[in-house]
């Protein structure tokens, strides 16, 4: 399967040196000796190429063939626009030349007559005449690969590139076929790690430089580099620091040999022999698109795959690396029944049973109204889809949620599009002059976010603004960062929003009533109660008010709960006042967060944000589904928890885990009188089950997702192994929906795409085959909201007791989806809580003492990690921490306040 | 400062020069020190004292005076008398030419190096006017010979476009190795639009054998400075670096001390010599590589990077230290300037040949009676430099070949020794004018082992980063150590032409296109020799051990069908 052919945005410079890791390209009719391709020999004066009519073309000859490109093209792009390819090593579409391997030197005439020029570093002139095809091109082709394969191993058998390696191809295609060099090899690290999950091979690197252009270019993180010179020369990290960017994998797909190779991957299979699934990855809610290669269904490995409008080509190290869950024996293979206390392996049809006449007994005998369903974002559209048909139309209730759903103040639109944030990666022309981060940490939360912004900000001069309670990776931009008090944010934003409103006092864009929203928010509040200096509070605000095109993102570390109302509402006012209101975001942070409240999976809301009295959509519905739907407003997330055994007796879980959240509830689940968890694992809510359905991932049957900016893509079936009964999602639903009377009219998953792309507006035309390999972003306009104005903001008080947690998510979290790949696990966080120096000073605690966490609601033992990220006064308890269920302490706030003593061992 | 200061300056000092009867002019540089010019110092100093000349005379520790394998040197300057230079002084030797030519006005003739010698009469000292002559830690001594009128004439008479243009008339070429046209290039910065820009000094010299700059930067380090701040005004910079190589202690340390003493008197800095121009100069120290010499990987080290060439075009006069114009010059180069502007661009392009204009310092080393420093018009033919100045081949041996350019050059055989040293002819034999090296060699040279002993040194200072460069040079090397192991064949010998030609035509930077000269022009004058070492197993000249044989063939490569090559025939055609 080749992914090249599928659409490729104009950024696109020229098509990387190696075919691989987006499929093999087709080899170019080659002319043998090149004698018959006009203009070789260099001799053959060719026809002067007329000037092109746009003045910023440049029309230049090449082999004989006239061709018009804009200025500043490389000659290796111009020569590719006709189809002519240069062999290249160090070059590479996405890197800054180098000009370092030779091997695309080719003959461009000069003042001086041809002159042997590097195609990859040498723009395009007018009237340039280039020849790629003289003998003395092939001359320097063949001694070229000679040089290179001079001190190579010629491991070929052994190494996993064989078969997708351009060393080798270009060997076949270019190479002298004899050497007369017999000199013996030189000797370098073999199998050398040079990071958990990268091997370095110092023999076969042919020091391209690739490796160190990426980290230098995209990562701004140089961590690898050249030592010794000469003939000694290798590619090393620097001594004792490995390679730990977060997506440093990447340098793994761009290595034209095999001197980079999958340590996860190492080994297990022969690019010859892969089947090449183009997907995306569903780790955060970027949604990179990404090669799943497998073979005998299974995973072998992943790598990149270019999407110019989501992930260029890159993937962070979770999505490559982390995928060891897809093929663990731990997978769930056969539903479970409760019997005598304990899970026992059932038939479809037993267990199917059991659900349907439970959740019908209980319906009867205490209304729908006590049965409620939870859903999650990591799971496709089409599930949740069905979950929220299935329980709204079937069962009759609303009571429908997924974590972080309805509690969470969100925006219907996600983010305005990551190409704009993107658009200034290979040039100076940022679309994004100016990017807010307001409780989101890219760097952990949103890798491949992380990189766009890197290059938008050294490439592009877009400005950063950073409001998070810790100093994020990417407050050394030095953009204003303001460190406010967890749980202050509503405040502060509205003072930023007070101060800005100075700052376009003169201009028409702030709304006229806007002064009396803001007028709390006084320097001395964001002074004292936010702890911030209101300098750069200034500077943030007059950044925003002088931007063109500012992008303010904001996560659901401030978006939780009432507090998280009002930071919305603040966010709206300063948005309103500096004229960015259109692009004023919430991005979730799970794969398909936006999908979840796009198709509804909210207690509050119908599929496409429309509220439950949109009666034209609920005809529709109504119509589709056969049946009446729930007009009262359901439960959310947290309300269905809290109230489970008590107002609430059956729960259905799909995809989710409470119980590892907060020990009360795993009690609460204890308490419900019937429920069903249809999951992967035996999760510790699954343990609590009456019925556990095992479920298929999402690469183990086709399904769609969407990310943060609203693209919705294919996540197509890879995989399936043949011993397990796990079924799809969408075909439980069905079946159970079919035991519950309804008769679903589905004959596969992509029914259902159809159903929602139906009964959508925003997802209208959005079927499987319509999305393609590069997905479609819905158009923000399709939905209807209000305009928004200007808001009050209350501040709630916060309390001085303690210390505030400081939540978040990590990348390397120790979840299921990460523990599941045992090489990964040096990597892993760990079950530790974050602490300033100063105060660990004063505690007289350093990193690894054992500390108690204690709230009212209870308390953990954590190993201490001082930090000075982390601002004093607070702790940081990252969520999803297994071994660390910060939502122990929590009780519902936001943000909880904590008493930090020496723990046990420390303590002894 | 101002010219009228300047002047008054010169006055006051050439007064106080004036003042003495006699100067003794002690070579302080290091080849003079390193054969015991400390102990000759003392000993005249002793003998002044013992004398109770001390008013009568003054001792001056100055730069190189040339003659550096004739070191001790010593110049006596009576007044009314012209100079007369001591070689090889021993202290003995010093204390009697106080006692007997100070005292008395009695030569110590048997240490007179005379003046009318050949070493000194075909030499014509421009940039080396004032090494030797004067004390280079002393800005007065340099301004009462002239230094600093030149800047304080361009700051106040000349447009830069002038500045440029009668660099571009004076014909002079750049002295790194490549000899580009100085005006030419002063101009491109000069026209290049940027709110800043930049001036360089290359002091890098990592030529082996070469001291060419290191002298200059020792014996006149304000010339350099006059060149810079000239080139600045010229082409609008504000800021100046001078590399000097990290092998350099004192000439950097002199540089530091002369660019101090100049800032105090307000001839560098802001509003300098009383105008509206503002040059400041720093130095950076190189690590010792000779790939930092190449001006791409220069101003890398200088920006705190690895020192490694980048592709070349954009060109540094377009886009150089960070990203903005820069004019980079040896410092030869700039101590060619202030001459120019003083005595006007046809008086200098009076000198030399048609192309090659002005006159060129060379270090002359090897095989000759006097090695030194000296400094000839271009155009004088490399049997005058061999057996005039350099006094010809000790025990009248038989002269075998010259190495012009060091590693990047080439050899020149005894039937070119009348060739006229100038940019063209050099280059029509193979070889080049380079940074100035000249290495004599005679018959008990082995002209295979000459080229392996560059090509080890290329080989060990290739950055590492281009392939061909990186892995070719190394490649060339154990061939070369193969055919004088004895080990080669003639199989051997075609695969050492091709790997050259490949290496010079697809390194990125300099040093590996021009690392196989060596090979290739011994290979193109002494092919007998390495035909000899392969089939007869003789070394004529006796170097090469010899002692191992071919392997079997079967463990040869097999031939592999010929490619046409240009520079491969052009090679053949000799
Ligand atoms: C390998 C290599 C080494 C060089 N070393 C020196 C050097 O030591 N000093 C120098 O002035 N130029 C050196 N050059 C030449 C410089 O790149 C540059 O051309 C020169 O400094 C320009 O000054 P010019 O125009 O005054 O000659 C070297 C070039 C190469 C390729
Ligand atoms: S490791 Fe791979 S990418 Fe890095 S320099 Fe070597 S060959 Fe190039
Ligand atoms: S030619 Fe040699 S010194 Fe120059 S860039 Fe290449 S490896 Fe480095
Ligand atoms: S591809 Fe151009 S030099 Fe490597």
């Amino acid at each position: 399967m080749s992914d090249k052919a599928s659409g490729k945005a104009p950024e696109m410079k020229h098509s990387p040196g190696q075919p691989a890791p987006t499929g093999k390209e087709p080899l170019p009719a080659n002319k043998p000796g090149g004698a018959s391709a006009p203009g070789a020999g260099g001799g053959a004066v060719p026809a002067k190429p007329e000037a092109p009519a746009n003045p910023n073309d440049v029309s230049l000859t090449i082999d004989g063939r006239s061709v018009t490109v804009p200025k500043g093209t490389l000659v290796v792009d111009a020569a590719q626009k006709l189809g002519i390819e240069i062999p290249v090593f160090c070059s590479h579409p996405k890197l800054d030349p180098v000009a370092c391997c030779r091997m695309c030197l080719v003959e461009i005439s000069g003042p001086r007559g041809p002159m042997l020029q590097t195609a990859c570093s040498v723009p395009v002139a007018p009237d340039m005449v280039v020849s790629t095809e003289t003998e003395q091109v092939r001359a320097v082709q063949e001694a070229n690969l000679a040089f290179m394969l001079l001190n190579h191993p010629l491991d070929c058998p052994i190494c996993d590139k064989g078969g997708e390696c351009p060393l080798q191809d270009q060997t076949m295609r270019y190479g002298p076929g004899i050497s007369q060099l017999v000199e013996p090899k030189r000797h370098k690290n073999k199998q050398y790690l040079i990071s958990d999950t990268i091997v370095l091979d110092q023999e076969r690197c042919v020091v391209c430089w690739r490796c160190i252009r990426y980290l230098e270019e995209w990562e701004d993180k140089p961590q690898l580099g050249l030592f010794e010179r000469g003939g000694a020369t290798l590619i090393d990290i620097q001594p004792g620091k490995p390679v730990d960017a977060k997506t440093g994998g990447n340098i793994i797909d761009i290595c034209p040999v095999g001197a980079l190779t999958n340590r996860v991957a190492r080994f297990a299979y022969r690019p010859w022999e892969i089947d090449r699934t183009p997907s995306i990855c569903t780790h955060c809610s970027i949604g990179c698109n990404l090669r799943m290669d497998s073979r005998t269904h299974s995973v072998r490995r992943i790598v990149g795959r270019e999407n110019m409008a989501v992930n260029d080509q890159w993937l962070c190290d979770k999505g490559r690396f982390a995928h060891g869950w897809i093929n663990d024996a731990q997978r769930l293979q056969t539903p479970l029944v409760r019997k005598n206390g304990n899970l026992v392996a059932a038939s479809w049809s037993e267990a199917l049973e059991v659900v349907a006449s439970k959740l019908q007994s209980i319906k009867k005998t205490s209304g729908a109204e006590s049965i409620g369903a939870i859903g999650s974002a990591k799971l496709s559209n089409e599930s949740n889809y069905l979950l929220q048909r299935l329980f709204r139309s079937t069962i009759g209730t609303n009571n429908i949620d997924h974590r972080a759903g309805a509690d969470v103040a969100a925006l219907p639109t996600g983010l305005p599009a990551l190409v704009d944030l993107m658009k200034p990666q290979y040039g100076p022309d940022p679309k994004a002059d100016v990017v807010m981060l307001v409780g989101v940490d890219p760097s952990e939360e949103l890798p491949i976010l992380d990189v766009h912004l890197k290059r938008a900000v050294r490439r592009g001069k877009t400005q950063l603004i950073i409001v998070h309670p810790r100093k994020v990776e990417l407050t050394r931009y030095n953009g204003p960062y303001l460190g406010c008090r967890p749980g202050s944010e509503a405040l502060l934003i509205n003072g930023i929003a007070k101060l800005a409103l100075k700052q376009v006092q003169n201009s028409h864009t702030a709304p006229a009533d806007a002064a009396g929203f803001v007028a709390d928010a006084t320097k001395e509040a964001l002074r004292t109660v936010c702890g911030v200096d209101v300098d750069e509070a200034k500077r943030a605000a007059e950044l925003l008010a002088k931007a063109k095109n500012a992008v303010i993102i904001y996560g659901p570390m401030v978006a939780q709960g009432e507090q998280g109302k009002q930071v919305r509402n603040a966010l709206t006012n300063l948005a309103l006042i500096t004229g960015h209101g259109s692009r004023l975001a919430y991005v979730g942070l799970e794969a398909n967060s936006q999908g979840c409240r796009d198709v509804g999976l909210l207690p509050n809301a119908l599929p496409g944000h429309a509220p439950l009295s949109d009666e034209k959509l609920r005809k529709t519905l109504e119509k589709t589904w056969g049946g009446p739907i729930a007009t009262k407003a359901g439960k959310s997330y947290s309300q269905m928890l809290d109230g489970a055994g008590s107002d609430l007796k059956a729960l259905y879980i799909m995809g989710a885990n409470p119980a590892s959240e907060r020990p009360a509830w795993a009690a609460k689940l204890d308490a419900l009188d019937f429920l069903v968890v249809q999951d992967l694992f035996l999760t510790e809510t699954a343990q609590l089950a009456d019925v556990v359905l095992p479920a298929v991932s999402w690469a183990e049957e086709d399904g769609t997702f969407t990310n943060l900016e609203r693209r919705v893509q294919r996540a197509p079936k890879a995989v399936r192994s043949p011993d397990s009964k796990a079924a799809s999602d969408w075909m439980i639903l069905d079946h159970l929906a079919a035991r519950l009377g309804a008769q679903w009219p589905f004959a596969n998953v992509h029914g259902v795409t159809a159903e929602i792309a139906k009964v959508i507006p925003a997802y209208h035309g959005l079927t499987w085959d319509a999305l393609g390999d590069q997905g479609v972003q819905w158009d923000a306009a399709a939905i209807t909201r209000a305009k928004p104005t200007m808001q009050p903001v209350t501040q709630e008080t916060i309390s001085t007791d303690g210390y505030s947690v400081i939540g978040g998510t990590v990348l390397y979290d120790d979840g299921d989806l990460f523990a599941k790949t045992p090489l990964m696990q040096n990597m892993a966080f760990g079950a530790a809580v974050g602490i300033n120096p100063a105060d660990a000073a004063k505690m007289g605690i350093e990193t690894g003492s054992l500390l108690k966490v204690s709230s009212a609601q209870g308390e953990l033992i954590l190993a201490a990690r001082v930090d000075p990220s982390v601002r004093a006064g607070s702790v940081w308890i990252p969520e999803s921490l297994p071994n660390a269920p910060v939502g122990a302490l929590r009780n519902g706030a936001a943000v909880p306040h904590v008493e930090i003593t020496p723990g046990p061992k420390s303590a002894a | 400062m101002n010219r009228a200061d300047l002047a008054a300056m010169a006055q006051r000092e050439q007064d106080r020069q004036d003042a003495f009867r006699c100067r003794v002019l002690c070579c302080a540089s290091t080849p003079c020190l390193s054969s015991g010019g400390t102990a000759v110092r003392e000993a005249i100093e002793k003998a002044i004292k013992d004398g109770d000349l001390d008013a009568d005379v003054q001792v001056v520790s100055t730069g190189c005076m040339g003659p550096c394998s004739r070191g001790p040197v010593v110049t006596l300057k009576m007044r009314g008398a012209e100079d007369v230079v001591y070689e090889q002084v021993t202290p003995e030797a010093a204390t009697r030419i106080i006692q007997e030519h100070v005292a008395k006005n009695e030569p110590v003739k048997e240490f007179v190096f005379p003046n009318d010698a050949p070493f000194f009469a075909k030499q014509h000292k421009v940039v080396l006017a004032n090494s030797g002559q004067i004390d280079p830690e002393s800005l007065e001594d340099y301004v009462a010979r002239g230094g600093y009128t030149a800047l304080a004439h361009v700051l106040r008479e000349m447009k830069p476009d002038e500045v440029c243009e009668s660099i571009t008339r004076s014909g002079l070429r750049g002295r790194g190795g490549a000899g580009y046209p100085t005006g030419i290039k002063w101009d491109l910065v000069r026209k290049s639009q940027s709110d800043k820009k930049y001036v360089v000094a290359n002091g890098d010299e990592g030529d082996p054998g070469a001291y060419m700059d290191r002298s200059l930067m020792e014996s006149d380090p304000h010339r350099i400075l006059e060149g810079m701040a000239i080139a600045g005004y010229a082409v609008g910079a504000e800021q100046g670096f001078i590399y000097v190589r990290g092998e350099y202690p004192v000439a950097a340390k002199r540089l530091e001390r002369a660019i101090r003493a100049a800032e105090r008197r307000g001839l560098l800095g802001s509003r300098m010599v009383d105008s509206q121009f503002n040059f400041r100069i720093d130095i950076r120290i190189g690590a010792g590589a000779f790939v930092c010499g190449e001006e791409t990987a220069l101003m890398a080290s200088i920006m705190g990077k690895r020192g490694q060439p980048v592709p070349r075009p954009p060109y540094p006069s377009q886009s150089g230290l960070w990203g903005k114009p820069t004019l980079i010059n040896n410092v030869e180069t700039f101590g060619s300037i202030a001459p120019i502007i003083l005595n006007k661009a046809e008086w200098f392009a009076a000198i030399g040949t048609d192309k090659s204009k002005g006159t060129k310092i060379f270090a002359l080393a090897g095989d000759v009676n006097t090695t030194g420093l000296i400094e000839v018009p271009m155009g004088i033919t490399l049997r005058e430099i061999v057996y005039d100045i350099g006094g010809g081949i000790p025990d009248d041996r038989a002269f075998k070949a010259v190495q012009t350019g060091g590693p990047s050059g080439g050899c020149i055989p005894a039937q070119y020794l009348d060739t006229p040293v100038d940019y063209e002819s050099l280059r029509a034999l193979g070889s080049i004018v380079g940074s100035g090296g000249l290495i004599i060699m005679d018959e008990r040279s082995c002209m295979v082992d000459v080229a392996k002993f560059f090509l080890d040194f290329c080989a060990d200072e290739s950055c590492g980063k281009c392939a061909p460069c990186r892995v070719g040079t190394v490649q060339i090397y154990k061939l070369l150590d193969k055919i004088t192991r004895g080990a080669a064949t003639l199989a051997d010998l075609e695969t050492l032409r091709e790997l050259c030609v490949m290496v010079q035509e697809t390194s990125l930077c300099g040093l590996g296109q021009n690392a196989p000269n060596p090979v290739v022009s011994t290979l193109r004058y002494f092919y007998d020799e390495y035909e000899a070492h392969i089939r007869k197993h003789k070394c004529a000249a006796g170097v090469c051990a010899l002692n191992e044989k071919p392997m079997s063939p079967a463990v040869v490569a097999p031939p592999r069908p010929k490619r046409k090559v240009a520079r491969l025939d052009e090679l053949e055609a000799v």
